[in-house]
């Protein structure tokens, strides 16, 4: 992994939000290097800056200061192509069926509609939602509309891919279903993932590298190797010892963070 | 369940009846016996259902020169052809103004002047204007059904959801194609939950329209403004049958294709 090349360049990157007269100093000199291939999860206790890293990523925040640099190209005001992101909230347009969300990303970029409807029916049943089609958003449970969601980025291949505490809103059950899935489709393709979570758990189960953020005004504490063996088994891993000792380590300076911003 | 339903209609039935039955009743028996035109209820005013079912069947007959059928479809086109203008114009309107701030800033003094001006009060201005035929109906349907739809497409519009706009955007799509895919769908389920209380009022707008149109505008706006001048309430009364018919009738058709249009909402899955 050490040889190859960097994805996302961060470079001193600095967010003051300005509301009225009130300024407020929500990320603070984060630079970070995100190579291919590499799984990174961002943590953080709430109001750390961590989604606010994110969305400079995903040119949804502009930078008060400092660079985000995709591919060597730096971010202005729209993503670049390759990038894809998943929301926490439910971002599955509601008067389209399941298929028709799913093939929002190759409607946008004008694939003819057969091979549309082939890689539509792929994504189908690569997330088990045969039989879901022709349905509506709104019949769904929360955690298959996320999982729409995801099956709805990841269609148009997106190399580069920025989650926003996607599974943050589900039971802990659905949770770590959907962390199962997510393991094996990236284990598929092997994509660049920035995954933002506060659930430390779920940092461990997924990521290669955890990025540790203190609080307001956010800066990068330390950052984690994982040195978890892939593929990971969601279940099984949380039995493991060296789940247990990574979980411990990080929570001693993670919980310092969530302790003194409680 | 279904039981229940018809001893609804069964109730619903029996309380029309007893209506018709006093109606024609009362309107038939002397307050004083042998003292002409002293009723318990004076049909000179409301009529009887015997005398307005007489009326009903003359003015439906070939032989009039105005027969009920042609103000009937005088009144229900200009209706659905104000109704359609109002619509069409009030979502273009509503969009564009709804996603464009300044647009939005420097036309909303204007817009809530014209909307809080009664609109019965530009009736005779439309006349003149327009002159005493349909178009006159038409446009005064259309001043009032443009501003409900407006309103509701411009707070539509203004409400679209920022992060299905970028969902959209990182899956690819060029700004006409955000429109289009999102800005459009999500607007329009505010402008349909505006399309039942449009069609009332465009019919609203166009009986009033009628009232002052004269015959050459017809309709029966016209028919009830007729009969107010003989003094025929019978007249008056097969007018507001038919109308109140062909109000429920467009509102069960709104219905309709609003449940369709919106299909995918949780309220409208059912039925």
């Amino acid at each position: 992994m050490t040889a190859s090349r960097v994805r996302i360049a961060i470079r001193d990157l600095e967010k003051i939000f300005v509301e009225g007269a009130r300024e407020v100093h929500a990320v603070a000199g984060v630079s970070l290097d995100v190579r291919d291939g590499e799984f990174v999860a961002l943590v953080g206790p709430s109001g750390c800056g961590k989604s606010t890293v994110l969305n400079m990523i995903g040119a949804l925040v502009a930078p008060s200061a400092g660079a985000v640099l995709v591919d060597g190209q730096p971010v202005r005001d729209r993503a670049p192509r390759q990038v894809g992101y998943v929301f926490q909230k439910d971002t599955v347009f509601p008067w389209r069926t399941v298929e028709d969300n799913i093939a929002l990303g190759l409607q946008y970029r004008g694939v003819p509609p057969a091979t549309r409807a082939v890689r539509v029916r792929e994504a189908i049943a690569l997330g088990g939602l045969q039989g879901f089609e022709q349905a509506f958003p709104a019949t769904l449970s929360g955690g298959m509309r996320q999982r729409v969601a995801l099956l709805r980025s990841l269609v148009v291949d997106p190399e580069i891919l920025l989650m926003d505490e996607p599974f943050g809103a589900l039971d802990t059950h659905t949770k770590l279903t959907l962390q199962a899935e997510l393991l094996s489709l990236w284990e598929a393709k092997h994509q660049t993932v920035v995954f933002v979570t506060h659930d430390l758990s779920e940092a461990i189960t997924l990521a290669d590298r955890i990025v540790v953020m203190t609080r307001r005004p956010g800066r990068i504490k330390r950052v984690y190797d994982v040195k978890l063996p892939r593929p990971r088994d969601v279940i099984r891993l949380r039995e493991s010892d060296e789940y247990s000792r990574e979980y411990g380590e990080i929570w001693h300076e993670l919980g310092q963070e969530f302790r003194e911003s409680a | 369940m279904k039981s229940d339903r018809w001893r609804v209609l069964a109730w619903q039935l029996a309380i029309l009846v007893a209506i018709i039955a006093a109606w024609e009743y009362l309107t038939g028996i002397k307050a004083i016996s042998k003292m002409p035109g002293l009723y318990w209820i004076d049909p000179f005013f409301i009529s009887r259902p015997s005398k307005i079912v007489e009326r009903f069947v003359h003015l439906a007959s070939p032989s009039v020169r105005l027969s009920i059928w042609a103000m009937a479809w005088s009144t229900v086109q200009s209706t659905l052809w104000g109704f359609l203008v109002g619509i069409t114009t009030g979502f273009a309107a509503g969009l564009v103004l709804g996603r464009s701030e300044r647009l939005a800033r420097i036309s909303s003094p204007f817009i809530v002047a014209f909307n809080s001006l009664p609109r019965i009060a530009l009736v005779p201005l439309i006349t003149m204007i327009f002159g005493f035929g349909l178009l006159a109906k038409i446009v005064l349907a259309w001043s009032i059904v443009f501003f409900i739809v407006f309103f509701n497409t411009f707070q539509g519009a203004r409400s679209v959801d920022a992060d299905l706009i970028h969902s959209a955007r990182f899956l690819g799509a060029t700004e006409g194609q955000v429109m289009r895919t999102v800005i459009v769908p999500s607007t329009l389920a505010w402008t349909f939950a505006s399309l039942t209380p449009s069609i009332s009022f465009a019919l609203i707008g166009v009986v009033v329209g009628e009232f002052i149109g004269g015959e050459s505008g017809g309709g029966l706006g016209y028919l009830i403004i007729q009969s107010l001048g003989t003094l025929n309430a019978a007249d008056m009364m097969v007018a507001l049958l038919v109308l109140g018919v062909i109000g429920i009738v467009m509102a069960l058709g709104i219905r309709q294709v609003e449940a369709r249009l919106l299909r995918w909402r949780p309220e409208y899955r059912k039925r």
